[in-house]
């Protein structure tokens, strides 16, 4: 089953017109709205809209079923940005109650030339990610959260994606049954 | 007493840090969909497939003009290119070759205006997963690889117009300024 | 070999996408209430089959038969359902049913722009590539009538 699902369309692009196309969308969003909490926020419904496609891709390529459980999640999320991204993450500082864990980045393809200007620090430049999670999450029936502990372009060493389990959710029951 | 210029202190600047080789990849259905919710946001905010197109074709520039820093930064052994063909066969190559993995399948010249070249794909990226819905049958998303090419040819000293139309899968139509023409036969005429 | 009809439903039950090969006998209902029919029998039968196993269940309900004809049904983790009726001698339908989800439905339908979560497919690629796949494989093979 995986292995036919690897064969698929495995073809990639340069990570820079990537990179370039995102900070092109970025900058528009910029442009267009006066409030960079509204960029924030737009970026991350941007992403829930990829992410919430991108899991199908996911599924289709790797034949994966569904999570047995959360850290099960956090390894096919690791293996998600591995396959679309090129990038593997550290997950790492898991809590006690196992239903929060960081993925932490050495370098994103999203911010590969970015430096931000003083005017856009409260800019989440990367913000599509936590929406992309929490899209694909949502269609294998998981709610999560996720927002960026850290980031390298605010001066931190590294950047740190918190991700969070919230709920379970619950197949639809056909209308007229229960 | 120290004056502060930026409020974030980056421990490298970026301009400290080497520039990749520019061999990472990410996978073509995560620029697809990327391309996708561009190509979304964008027609949600404009109201006929005109303004549409110029949209796309604007943001595709922006990718262009950044495109050719990273191609001559990367590669000092490239030369300046003066004539209209160099620059058009840079293009065709070089640059499509960075951007797509591959060379433009055609180059061609129009037969009965000699400001106009053809850069012809037959499956260009950005439309691999474009079904266009037939009430916008003129529609071509690949004018944001228009908007790239023209940023390159403005950028790099050959003024022009890029559009793209659906003709033999995508055409891209290269209109030069006519100072573009005329300065490239006087280098002919020496 | 015969393939004769498909069906594809989100996990709201939206009925996704139909298309019909070779149906020689409608259901006299309208499709909305057949889709309605098709996709509450596969909620019960899911739930029925789980809840009756004398085993752990893995896969679930993968089909049924009649002396007529096979009912094929595949689910994704993010609960796509795709159903496909084909003759009873049809082999390896479910992994045909997983090709057209990776190959068919995430390529050309979920990857259009246009595309949109819980709406029915209206791509014409998504149609014709379908089409193509379905009668390229060895389990269409049309009969002459």
């Amino acid at each position: 089953m995986s292995r036919q699902g690897t064969r698929l369309d495995t073809k990639n692009v340069n990570s820079e017109l990537f990179t370039l196309t995102y900070g092109a969308l970025v900058s528009q969003l910029m442009k267009d709205y006066t409030n960079v909490e509204d960029v924030n926020k737009q970026l991350e419904r941007m992403g829930y809209n990829i992410g919430i496609r991108l899991i199908e891709d996911f599924l289709a390529r790797t034949g994966s079923g569904r999570c047995y459980d959360f850290r099960d999640t956090a390894d096919k999320i690791q293996m998600g940005f591995r396959i679309f991204l090129g990038v593997t993450p550290t997950i790492t500082n898991w809590s006690s109650a196992g239903d929060e864990f960081s993925l932490q980045f050495e370098s994103n393809p999203l911010t590969e030339f970015i430096e931000l200007p003083d005017h856009c620090l409260n800019l989440k430049y990367a913000n599509v990610l936590t929406g992309v999670l929490r899209g694909a999450c949502e269609m294998v029936q998981m709610e999560v959260t996720s927002w960026f502990a850290q980031d390298q372009l605010k001066g931190d060493t590294v950047t740190e994606l918190r991700v969070k389990f919230v709920k379970r959710l619950e197949d639809a029951i056909p209308a007229g049954e229960d | 007493m120290s004056i502060t210029i930026s409020a974030v202190r980056p421990r490298t600047s970026i301009l400290d840090k080497s520039l990749s080789r520019g061999r990472g990849e990410v996978s073509l259905s995560c620029y697809a969909l990327l391309f996708s919710e561009l190509v979304q946001y964008c027609q949600n905010r404009v109201y006929t497939v005109p303004e549409l197109q110029n949209k796309l074709a604007e943001m595709g520039q922006e990718v262009g003009v950044k495109f050719i820093d990273l191609l001559f930064v990367r590669e000092r052994s490239y030369k300046r290119e003066i004539k209209i063909l160099n620059i058009l066969l840079f293009v065709k190559s070089t640059l499509w070759k960075a951007l797509f993995g591959k060379e433009a399948d055609k180059l061609e010249h129009a037969n009965d205006d000699e400001r106009t070249y053809y850069i012809i794909e037959k499956d260009p990226i950005v439309n691999k997963f474009i079904s266009v819905p037939k009430d916008k049958g003129s529609l071509n998303c690949a004018v944001f690889t228009a908007g790239i090419i023209e940023a390159v040819l403005n950028g790099c000293g050959f003024p022009a117009k890029v559009t793209a139309h659906w003709h033999k899968g995508t055409t891209y139509m290269v209109k030069f300024e006519d100072s573009v023409i005329a300065r490239d036969k006087q280098l002919e005429d020496r | 070999m015969t393939v004769h009809n498909i069906y594809i439903f989100d996990r709201y039950g939206t009925l996704l996408y139909y298309y019909e090969w070779n149906r020689l006998k409608q259901s006299g209902i309208t499709r909305e209430e057949e889709a309605k029919l098709m996709y509450g029998m596969l909620f019960s039968i899911k739930s029925f089959v789980n809840k009756i196993s004398p085993l752990d269940t893995k896969d679930g309900f993968l089909c049924y038969k009649t002396s007529k004809y096979s009912l094929h049904f595949f689910e994704t983790p993010s609960s796509i359902k795709f159903v496909l009726t084909t003759d009873v001698g049809a082999q390896n339908v479910r992994q045909f049913l997983q090709q057209i989800y990776s190959q068919i439905y995430v390529e050309y339908a979920v990857k259009n722009p246009v595309w949109q979560n819980n709406k029915p497919i209206k791509s014409e690629l998504f149609k014709s590539k379908l089409d193509a796949f379905v009668k390229q494989s060895p389990i269409f093979v049309s009969k002459a009538n």
